[in-house]
């Protein structure tokens, strides 16, 4: 019924806690009633009635909450459990037993021995009178309008409304709005509930939209012309309960109820953003959030929203191979028989699955290769990745909301992570999280103690030096988070050593108790974890200090390697699914699937093994990666023993146990020994200041080869350089 | 004590024969308290003799502590850990490093 509104979670944070062990984890509805159990013993719970049903809650718990842990949802269009309260659409209005007025459900906390009435004559008056109202100036739109099937709006005028209607008079008609490439705006559908308001003040960090006038003459909008330039722009439109806000690539593409819903993991960058793939037809129409509380919460970038359209373009559908006159010439699976080779070296990009991962070191050391390289560099002086508190995330994106003091070094997390960076907004928010940042001078959303650029600064804080030292030493609960983008230079082992200090430092001040975690890497790439828990080396350079006559380039897209750096003759195999970089040097072509189009194990940057799930079939004649990998291997005499998902998971277990530990995450420890190892790393620091790739908003939309050839990310780049006004859009209505 | 003994013997020898180790543990349960405290105490000798050799330590819950040791041309061996002391741990490594495949 209410589509948007069925996954609400109540946001005592308590609650959550209490739940973390249990399925909360895989993001169910909690509509488990867990205050029963000490109901007389807790003093501080309040006793109150819904619909004559008690029903023990917290004191400061709102009527609208406590329905809810009942059971019985109250509809609203203003109120967002992820949001402030506003209180402004006044649909939630219910009936309190010997209370003069109804009140507002979202906003009114319960007080001892009420009982309320959710389904009496005064309080069905109130929601059809609210109704009334509020369709009142709504445009009949609902055939031409993309949150039909969808629309919070129509589903509950037909629960609470009125059956007819008695309107007679004019309605007001709004201008729409340009904020942007990705956000269509029809304002005369909006009901000013705000969400989209308090969405970008509060979670986006971007104070962008506001409300202009008073009554009927009332606008949301940017008063100036203005974008809204927020990486999670595209979240108001899942917000906004009608079809005031909706996503402009979809529009007017499909109705809600043609589409199959596939629930999948987004790669295009290491968060591991919970997503729901839409499909009709064989086709991706669009890209949802999936609700993830440890994760992602309700929220996608907009990278993740909009780049689907890339999958459409730059495919490749077909093998192909190089012929004597140097063109790629398309050919079948059948002719590629003829290709046998046995030496040679293999790099993996950025977004393969731990399924072909494992298929393709498996082959190279069935033919005695232990050269397997990611593009992502990590230094491997010290304990390298051995140990797995070395590379991951280790606080986990909800330790965020814990934490008291957080030190980034050498990250811009809003474009490297979006999400965990709305995390640290939120704790920056509601938890007085401090934040203090190494690194260039970047927008975050939120505001930050810049201690400097340079290496030195980091030198003086590993060696107890600097100021900063004494606010890190009073951190009850520090985080030290060291982006992977500053591990990627030559004195990155330097860099790692200076982190791994500080941490170890921080922590000892703190007197944290032993299961928290200081050190934390931010990766930018999906498949950087599960490489390196199977094995892999990190960098390029054994490529390049021996370069092969054969190089087998798994997905590398990231211009690592080129031609000039091999020999004159050597050949080069690229499997993928996108004819970007590494398609063009390549000899040899093998059409590999996306992350759409196949059932894969991908790693976040916390080490959460999450699975995506087959949407769509991958075009023309392209197949999964590891089933691709397993033909060669039988070509090449080594025939790998697996042949279904299913074998190649359990091998999957066999190099590394945590990669079939779906949605959950392994502690890893041994931080003290990896410390020990790192203090023998004979580096030193490079003068030059730590500046982060991604610093304003236009380089956060291409980074990999599924944006790179999204026609959205484009419009998106060149409305952040030029302007909203110089994208070129149909005109539609 | 004798793992460390065993560990002194093993030196810089761990890429003689192995191409990889991997030690798969749990990380609270009594069976893998063996090989949890190999790693705490041995580990750090056994790397900085062979800096460049991948020991790859995967902790996972809930699973049987095993050793896997990965030779030349792709061969595997996996030995059990389960309810070993630290010195049998060291003893088993031993073992794998000298097989030969």
């Amino acid at each position: 019924m209410l589509v948007h509104l069925a996954t609400n979670m109540l946001r005592l944070p308590a609650v959550s806690r209490a739940l973390a062990g249990a399925a909360h984890s895989k993001g169910s509805i909690a509509t488990t009633n867990n205050v029963q159990t000490s109901a007389r013993a807790s003093s501080n719970m309040v006793e109150v009635f819904v619909d004559g049903k008690p029903v023990m809650v917290e004191p400061g718990t709102t009527v609208l909450q406590t329905c809810e842990k009942v059971g019985v949802q109250i509809p609203r269009f203003c109120y967002h459990d992820r949001l402030s309260v506003a209180g402004n659409c006044r649909m939630c209005l219910v009936e309190i037993e010997k209370a003069p007025k109804p009140v507002a459900a979202c906003a009114m906390p319960v007080m001892k021995g009420w009982n309320i009435l959710t389904n009496s004559e005064k309080t069905r008056k109130a929601r059809e009178g609210v109704m009334e109202f509020l369709l009142s100036n709504h445009p009949l739109d609902c055939p031409i309008c993309d949150q039909g099937g969808e629309c919070d709006l129509q589903d509950q005028s037909m629960m609470f409304g009125a059956d007819r209607s008695r309107f007679t008079e004019g309605k007001r008609a709004v201008e729409d709005k340009n904020i942007g490439p990705l956000i269509k705006t029809i304002m005369t559908r909006c009901i000013h509930c705000t969400r989209c308001v308090r969405f970008a003040s509060e979670v986006a960090g971007v104070e962008d939209l506001g409300t202009t006038g008073r009554g009927n003459s009332m606008q949301i909008g940017t008063y100036v012309e203005k974008m809204f330039m927020s990486e999670l722009s595209g979240n108001v439109i899942d917000l906004c309960p009608v079809g005031a806000l909706t996503s402009k690539p979809y529009a007017f593409t499909a109705r809600p109820w043609e589409t199959r819903k596939t629930e999948s993991i987004d790669v295009l960058d290491a968060v591991g953003s919970n997503i729901v793939v839409s499909t009709r037809g064989g086709e991706v129409m669009r890209i949802l959030p999936r609700l993830n509380e440890d994760v992602n919460e309700e929220w996608i970038s907009d990278k993740t929203r909009f780049s689907y359209d890339g999958l459409k373009r730059q495919r490749l559908i077909q093998p192909m191979v190089k012929d004597a006159s140097g063109q790629l010439v398309a050919t079948t699976w059948e002719d590629l028989c003829h290709l046998k080779t046995t030496d040679f070296r293999a790099i993996a990009g950025g977004m393969v699955d731990a399924e072909a991962l494992v298929a393709l070191k498996d082959l190279l050391n069935r033919l005695d290769s232990d050269t397997l390289c990611t593009e992502e560099i990590f230094p491997m002086a010290g304990a390298g990745t051995d140990l797995r508190s070395n590379y991951l995330l280790n606080s986990r994106i909800t330790g965020i909301e814990e934490c008291d003091l957080m030190l980034l070094v050498g990250t811009n997390p809003r474009y490297e992570a979006p999400l965990f960076n709305a995390r640290v907004r939120k704790s920056w928010l509601h938890n007085e999280l401090q934040v203090a940042m190494v690194g260039h001078k970047v927008d975050l959303s939120y505001s930050y103690n810049h201690l400097g650029e340079t290496t030195q600064v980091l030198q003086e804080i590993a060696a107890g030096t600097h100021p900063f030292c004494k606010v890190l030493a009073q951190a009850k609960k520090p985080v030290v988070v060291v982006g992977s983008s500053a591990l990627q230079r030559e004195d990155g082992a330097a860099i790692f050593k200076a982190v791994s200090t500080i941490a170890q430092n921080s922590r000892a001040s703190s007197g944290v108790e032993e299961g928290w975690k200081v050190l934390n890497v931010l990766h930018r790439v999906a498949s950087q974890v599960a490489a390196l828990d199977l094995g892999y080396k990190p960098g390029v350079d054994a490529i390049r200090k021996n370069p092969p006559k054969v190089l087998f380039l798994l997905g590398a897209d990231a211009d690592c390697i080129t031609r000039a750096d091999l020999p004159k003759d050597s050949f080069i195999v690229y499997q993928g699914h996108h004819g970007d970089v590494g398609a063009v040097m390549a000899d040899v072509i093998l059409p590999g699937a996306a992350y759409t189009e196949k059932n894969g194990t991908y790693v976040n940057t916390e080490g959460r093994a999450q699975k995506t799930r087959v949407a769509v079939t991958a075009p023309g004649m392209a197949r999964e990666d590891w089933k691709i990998l397993r033909a060669i291997s039988e070509l090449a005499g080594v025939t790998l023993p697996y042949d279904t998902v299913d074998e190649v998971r359990r091998r999957l277990e066999e190099v590394s146990p945590n990669l079939v530990r779906y949605d959950d995450v392994e502690e890893s420890n041994y931080f003290k020994q990896a410390h020990e190892l790192s203090k023998a790393v004979n580096q030193s620091l490079l003068a030059a200041p730590l500046v982060p790739p991604q610093l304003t908003v236009k380089d956060f939309y291409m980074t990999d080869p599924i944006s790179r050839a999204s026609q959205t990310m484009a419009k998106c780049v060149k409305a952040a350089t030029e302007g909203a006004a110089a994208v070129d859009e149909p005109s539609i209505c | 004590m004798a793992a460390a003994a065993v560990v002194r013997g093993i030196g810089s020898n761990l890429s003689k024969n192995l191409r990889e180790v991997r030690l798969h543990l749990c990380q609270i349960s009594a069976a893998s308290q063996g090989p949890r405290d190999f790693i705490e105490q041995h580990y750090v000798t056994l790397k900085t003799a062979n800096p460049e050799f991948p020991i790859l330590i995967r902790e996972c819950s809930g699973v049987q502590p095993v050793l896997w040791a990965r030779y030349g041309f792709g061969k595997e061996h996996s030995v059990s850990l389960d309810n070993m002391n630290a010195d049998q741990v060291a003893k088993a490594l031993e073992s794998v490093v000298n097989a030969k495949p």
